[in-house]
């Protein structure tokens, strides 16, 4: 028996699956597609849908969304690019269904990928018995490993009037059939911001309330005031106010000075965070330790119970889809006998607001708490020919680097600006492997393209 | 053409020499005998002299780097004069770019260490001639400084040193298990990749693990060693050592120092015994040396000159003490040669008093201060710290009552002095005297000798320190 516990991959315990995964988000569902690939005999339990939150109601379908907001948005722009249009108007069922089509067609390759590889999949709740049983409606299934990627569910604070119809979390306001008039979104972070973009670009009267003093709290101090400053023009921002009631259709807080005020709104987003799922699965009584915050695990994502592994929100270490994958990929990789950690410190991340955000390794707060001594240069976007001439002269965009002045080597790569999402994983590269500000300058990049100025950001270093 | 200044070779058996300072800066203008920087060896520290008069173009080893002799670590020369052909390799510039040409350069430098080995070889030849068969007398007498089994060839420890790697951890498939290249290369497979600033600093010297915490392993600057302060300061805090921490690295002195006694105290059979010896005559005899006339030029005598000449004259009466453990054989010595500790800044060295047995006391108290003073001071010769038969360590100066002195290996025996006690005497004729005595702790390796002539020794040498004014009747 101690063999097992020692060599976990490659010989067998003799149950009927290698790998159980209880939620098929994008932490389990990936991992299962590598340890079929891999050979292995997984079972992968979901209750909802394939692809969970990330494509059904998180990711995707709002990417979908400010698509087609982006396209209302640009439309509108166009004479002053030399294009003229009849008269612009959103049909929200139209993107209602486009969303929805999209959705499917994603799930539907996320069931051919599952087949594909050998994955048996299960529709189902979970109940988790003892590391290597779970149960899921009559049956019980037995594994060798068990992998926990049971995710997250939208925060609702007890704030009375948070239970009324029109107080909406993310995954209600994605299924709306009419456009609100006005919108009060509560909690000015990632969740919240995409969806005062969305509606804000469509001509709705949009009010953030946010308790902190700034929005998107990881996001490099400088950027997130132009960001903001940015949105301003179309959403209204009650920075360091705390939400103290919803009564009816108005929304009491505390502003900052402590002034009682009130916002009247016909859709409330409360988007104050998320909490990992935690209840209702056996976890207490299998000796699972976890708190609050999410199930405790190691660089190799494994919990205190041997052979019982968790990845993805339900760690609270990373609540990025993109993470969970990672963390995945460790699990897997751990349990197959080879070596890996998940480390965090180039994992990037991106808003998909208008305009966009992305980021990757540390803000210059965050290097100084380290104990660098830290070094930073930012360039407007408006440097790159292909920004200027696709976004105009205002056209608002940055990026920020950091560098540790002793080594040179860089820390973070900070980012506003139309389409600076797909540009941050180059961050992710330069960062992983330890690259200094020299060894960068050397890196070409192709004209003309937004990400040049990536590069000569390097060179004002 | 410019001229090269080398890490000049400072006795044979140094093989780097850190750059504690330079002491010049490129463009400065110098004349010959100019000292141009201030080097260490793991023994000693001296100046490096300009080879010539002219500008410096280039220096190319920052302070602290440690530099293999005979490396040119600056130029000499006109303004202008291009002195990028003679900045060495291993240089901290250029130190990722390790070309196959310079790869070439390494090798025959290597070369020329093996072949500068092979004289060493064919000296020790020459010495141990008498003895039938080719043995290693002087790399007993002066062991390698940080390889106690020295059966690492010359490429395999560069190598190793280039790429960070603990040689006492690879398993040598050469002759007699001597350590040769091709093990430090099987060692370096398998080890991950290094990020470039990594590759920087592990090039200035630093152990590289053989996986890192980066991504497919690679090997990051966080993982080498000597980490950065905020790294260490988190590392710490987990450990729950909160404040600040201070990181030194080990080399120089220190890596010999902790390399000897891990070895001696691994491979020896060391034990230790403790006795006191009446001390009045040594305290009489250096009250009067106090007191008599300066040009007798006896002023200076202390206890300690007293204990090492009363250790001496005893040796040469226990030749089983006066000797080395060489494992397959012991070799006794006529002559004494007497290591003495001395506490130096850089830490603990032992110079040698060559054939101490044959020196008055006044010669020899002359000579443990020379040599004591070059230690402290770093201007020893390096091979002024190797060759001992027997070594005196004294510690009675801190209040010390008895200690165990750890054996520098090969040699048999240490003799630990400690502080004077009064101790209760009863007298003859009933009634308790307190007598001042000296302690002294004797170490002996049981592999070479046994504890009874050991004993016998101590007896003897309490007896001569008792009655010290007899031993100067010679």
């Amino acid at each position: 028996m101690a063999t097992e516990v020692l060599i976990p991959s490659e010989k067998s315990g003799g149950a009927e699956f290698d790998i159980i995964i209880i939620g098929a988000g994008p932490g389990g569902y990936v991992m299962a597609e590598r340890a079929g690939h891999l050979g292995k005999k997984v079972l992968l339990i979901e209750k909802e849908y394939l692809g969970g939150v990330c494509l059904n109601w998180g990711c995707i379908p709002t990417k979908t969304l400010l698509n087609s907001a982006k396209h209302y948005v640009h439309a509108k722009e166009a004479p002053d690019f030399g294009v003229t249009t009849g008269e612009v108007t959103f049909d929200l069922s139209k993107a209602m269904s486009w969303k929805q089509e999209v959705i499917e067609t994603l799930r539907g390759g996320i069931g051919f990928m599952m087949k594909k590889n050998k994955v048996t999949v299960v529709n189902g709740t979970a109940k988790f018995l003892a590391a290597r049983k779970v149960q899921v409606g009559e049956k019980v299934y037995e594994g060798d490993n068990v992998v926990i990627a049971t995710g997250s569910s939208p925060f609702v604070p007890p704030i009375p009037g948070a239970d009324q119809i029109h107080v909406m979390t993310s995954t209600d306001i994605l299924s709306i059939d009419t456009m609100p008039e006005s919108l009060v979104v509560i909690g000015g972070g990632v969740i919240g911001i995409e969806f005062a973009s969305f509606f804000s670009s469509l001509g709705v009267k949009v009010d953030v309330i946010e308790m902190l003093d700034e929005i998107i709290p990881f996001m490099d101090r400088g950027q997130a005031k132009e960001f903001r400053k940015t949105l301003q023009k179309d959403v209204t921002f009650n920075l360091g106010c705390k939400v103290t009631a919803i009564d009816g259709h108005t929304v009491r807080y505390t502003a900052k000075d402590g002034e009682e005020k009130s916002i009247e709104a016909d859709v409330v987003l409360m988007s104050v965070g998320r909490s990992p799922n935690l209840a209702d699965m056996g976890f207490g009584e299998a000796g699972l330790d976890f708190d609050r915050r999410g199930i405790k695990v190691d660089e190799q994502m494994r919990t205190n119970l041997p052979n019982v592994y968790a990845i993805g929100d339900v760690t609270g270490l990373s609540q990025l889809a993109h993470s969970a994958t990672r963390m995945g990929e460790v699990a897997l990789n751990t349990i197959c006998g080879r070596r890996d950690r998940f480390r965090m410190n180039a994992i990037p991340w991106a808003v998909y607001s208008m305009p966009e955000v992305a980021g990757c390794g540390l803000t210059e707060e965050q290097a100084e708490a380290a104990g660098h001594r830290i070094e930073s240069a930012q360039l407007p976007l408006t440097m790159s020919g292909r920004f200027l001439a696709e976004n105009g002269k205002k056209g608002p965009g940055s990026i920020k680097v950091i560098k540790d002045a002793d080594t040179d080597v860089l820390l973070g790569v900070h980012m506003v600006g139309a389409g600076v999402a797909e540009m941050i994983y180059g961050a992710a590269v330069m960062i992983e492997a330890e690259l200094r500000i020299k060894d960068i300058q050397e890196i070409v990049f192709p004209h003309p393209t937004v990400g040049e100025v990536m590069r000569d950001v390097m060179f004002s270093l | 053409m410019a001229t090269e200044v080398l890490m000049p070779r400072q006795g044979q058996s140094v093989e780097s020499c850190i750059i504690i300072g330079w002491k010049v800066n490129e463009g400065d203008t110098v004349t010959e005998g100019q000292a141009l920087c201030e080097v260490e060896t793991d023994k000693a520290t001296f100046e490096v002299e300009s080879p010539a008069s002219g500008t410096v173009l280039g220096i190319f080893y920052p302070d602290d780097a440690d530099v293999e002799v005979l490396k040119v670590i600056a130029a000499i020369g006109e303004p202008g004069e291009d002195v990028s052909a003679l900045r060495p390799e291993t240089s901290s510039e250029d130190s990722e770019q390790k070309t196959e040409d310079s790869e070439q350069k390494t090798e025959d430098s290597e070369q020329k260490t093996e072949d500068s080995g092979q004289n060493t070889a064919d000296r020790e030849q020459t010495l141990d001639q008498e003895e039938g068969r080719p043995s290693s007398l002087s790399s007993v007498v002066s062991p390698p400084s940080s390889d106690p089994s020295g059966k690492v060839s010359p490429r395999a420890k560069n190598l190793a040193a280039k790429k960070g790697v603990n040689i006492s951890s690879v398993v040598g498939s050469g002759p007699e298990g001597r350590v040769i290249e091709r093990d430090v290369q099987a060692a370096l497979e398998g080890r991950a990749e290094l990020s470039p600033p990594a590759k920087s600093k592990a090039a200035a010297g630093t152990a590289v693990p053989q996986a890192g915490s980066g991504i497919g392993g690679r090997i990051l600057l966080d993982d080498l060693a000597d980490v950065a302060p905020q790294d260490v300061a988190s590392a710490v805090a987990a450990l729950d050592f909160p404040g600040s921490v201070n990181e030194i690295p080990v080399r120089g002195v220190r890596k010999v120092i902790s390399g000897r006694m891990l070895d001696s105290l691994q491979n020896t059979a060391q034990l230790t015994m403790n006795t006191s010896a009446d001390a009045r005559t040594m305290l009489d005899f250096r009250a009067k040396c106090k007191a008599a006339p300066e040009e007798r030029a006896v002023g200076g005598i202390t206890i300690n000159d007293i204990v090492l000449f009363a250790t001496v004259q005893t040796l040469v009466q226990f030749p089983e003490l006066n000797a080395h453990w060489l494992g397959d054989k012991i070799k006794q010595f006529e002559d004494v040669h007497l290591g003495i500790a001395v506490d130096t800044p850089r830490g603990l060295m032992v110079p040698v008093i060559r054939f101490a047995n044959r020196l008055t006391l006044r010669q020899l108290s002359a000579e443990a201060k020379r040599l004591a003073m070059a230690a402290i001071e770093g201007t020893i010769e390096p091979d002024a710290l190797t060759g001992g038969t027997f070594t005196v360590t004294n510690l009675g100066a801190m209040g010390i009552e008895s200690f165990t002195p750890v054996l520098n290996k090969p040699e048999v025996g240490i003799l630990g002095v400690c502080n004077i006690q009064p101790k209760p005497v009863m007298q003859q004729g009933g009634g308790t005297e307190f007598v001042p005595h000296l302690g002294l702790s004797l170490t002996f390796d049981h592999c070479a000798t046994d504890g009874a002539p050991a004993a016998r020794f101590l007896a003897a040498l309490r007896q001569n320190l008792a009655a010290f004014d007899i031993l100067l009747v010679k």
